[in-house]
């Protein structure tokens, strides 16, 4: 058997997964050729590199992060809930802020869609009207994520913001609602999601502004830190004077501190 | 994890406990830098806690936390490339119980494992030392399961050869440097 078929089955055979029959087939292989010997035996020699040790401060530091991620989700829940809307009968268009509803919009829309796509093509109409009614296809689901990020439950409101995710564009108006989830959502986890749908627009001024300037305004150290990460990616030019600012501010959580002198350290 | 996707944070210090030493591991193997293999390892839990309304429940656990660390490491040095030096502390240390030829040997397969192009050397990483299946890793680098055996086999040639080329230079020169620095490493000299 020549070397190119052992080459298949080598990988397995060094796991010890090969069956016995192919392991033998392997063996026989290996009895008679040097180089494949050699490559079981440099594979076995692996074993010489020891593991290394991370050292003592990293579970502090760990320690330090998940403390200050729990300090935030505390303080978020510490914050009364804004008082629940009065309901005295069901509105009639309740039902189409539910997410299932966000589903059926979405199907019925993309139905649509398909079905004008196919009419379209049969009159031999132009490109921009198929552009016209990606555009409106478009519209209809930012308005849906605009609906849902006003929803009472968390969960509602990440998944608006994993919508919004779908959508190469946002209107200014989504991208403000983003901006405000951002900067005030009750939830740390809604408020993260944002920030990750928010980078993807970081070509937009009002998205770099606005997530600027929530690095002052935030109350969560786990989304401090996220902020410090992202701005430091887009390098904005006053970003250090911004990161001086926030490092001397009373009663800032050490990790946020620390994540602010690192951030300034790379910005040298 | 199933626990810390439904918010108990506290229950990631379980994770981080079992997975800190396999994932600093895998960086320091793969970039050799100790001081950013523990930052990468800090983003990754981080990471964790941010995404992980995105675990899926029921799905193996360890593969997706090695997407998650390619990702941090993907993006770190994203920010900023990696300088390419050769840090002697990451270098397997001395162990009194070794000879002489074993510890010389680590030394040569460290060097080699750090010759190879980087994709080489994180496929032979993570199939020789993260505990991850083959189709595992096919799913990690979005490639067939077959592709990543013929690729697992590839590396595997290339650093034998980096191996024996580098095993070859020190016969060659009497022994070399790297022999007498881990003899003078073993004597407890200052190298």
């Amino acid at each position: 058997m020549k070397c190119d078929r052992i080459a298949e089955l080598l990988p397995d055979f060094l796991r010890g997964t090969l069956e016995r029959e192919r392991s033998e087939v392997v063996e026989q292989h290996l009895a008679g050729c040097a180089e494949c010997r050699d490559d079981v035996a440099v594979w076995k020699k692996l074993d010489l590199l020891p593991a290394v040790e991370p050292g003592a401060a990293s579970r502090e530091r760990f320690q330090a992060m998940l403390l200050a991620y729990q300090a935030g989700r505390e303080a978020a829940e510490a914050q009364p809930e804004p008082a629940a809307q009065p309901r005295p009968r069901a509105r009639k268009f309740d039902w189409m802020r539910s997410p299932l509803a966000g589903l059926a919009w979405g199907l019925a829309m993309l139905l649509l869609g398909v079905f004008a796509g196919s009419a379209m093509s049969r009159f031999h109409s132009s490109t921009e009207e198929a552009a016209a009614m990606r555009s409106e296809l478009s519209s209809m689901r930012q308005l849906l994520v605009l609906s849902m990020l006003q929803q009472q439950s968390a969960s509602e409101r990440l998944q608006a913001v994993s919508y919004s995710q779908r959508e190469e564009r946002l209107d200014p108006q989504v991208l403000s609602a983003l901006l405000r989830t951002l900067r005030s959502d009750s939830s740390v986890d809604v408020r993260l999601a944002a920030l990750e749908a928010l980078s993807q627009h970081h070509s937009q001024a009002q998205v770099r502004r606005g997530v600027t300037d929530a690095l002052q305004s935030q109350q969560s150290p786990l989304v401090q830190v996220a902020l410090i990460d992202q701005l430091l990616e887009w390098r904005d030019p006053d970003l250090a004077e911004r990161l001086r600012q926030l490092e001397q501010s009373a009663g800032l959580n050490p990790t946020v501190r620390e994540r602010a002198q690192w951030a300034l350290r790379k910005l040298q | 994890m199933l626990q810390v996707r439904n918010g108990e944070s506290e229950m990631l210090g379980v994770l981080f406990d079992r997975y800190q030493a396999p994932l600093f591991n895998f960086y320091a193997r793969l970039v050799g830098d100790r001081g950013a293999s523990e930052d990468l390892v800090q983003e990754v839990f981080l990471r964790i806690l941010r995404y992980r309304a995105s675990y899926q429940p029921g799905t193996p656990f360890r593969p997706w936390i090695y997407q998650i660390a390619r990702n941090a490491r993907f993006d770190h040095y994203r920010k900023s490339p990696p300088q390419e030096r050769f840090q002697p502390e990451m270098a397997p240390p001395a162990a009194a119980q070794d000879s002489a030829q074993q510890e010389q040997q680590a030394e040569l397969l460290h060097r080699a494992l750090r010759e190879l192009p980087e994709d080489k050397r994180e496929i032979l990483i993570l199939a020789r030392f993260q505990e991850l299946k083959y189709e595992e890793i096919a799913g990690l680098l979005g490639c067939e399961l077959n592709a990543v055996k013929t690729r697992v086999h590839r590396a595997l040639v290339d650093l034998r050869k980096a191996f024996r080329r580098l095993e070859q230079g020190i016969r060659g020169s009497g022994g070399g440097s790297a022999a007498t620095d881990l003899s003078l490493r073993r004597s407890g000299h200052e190298v």
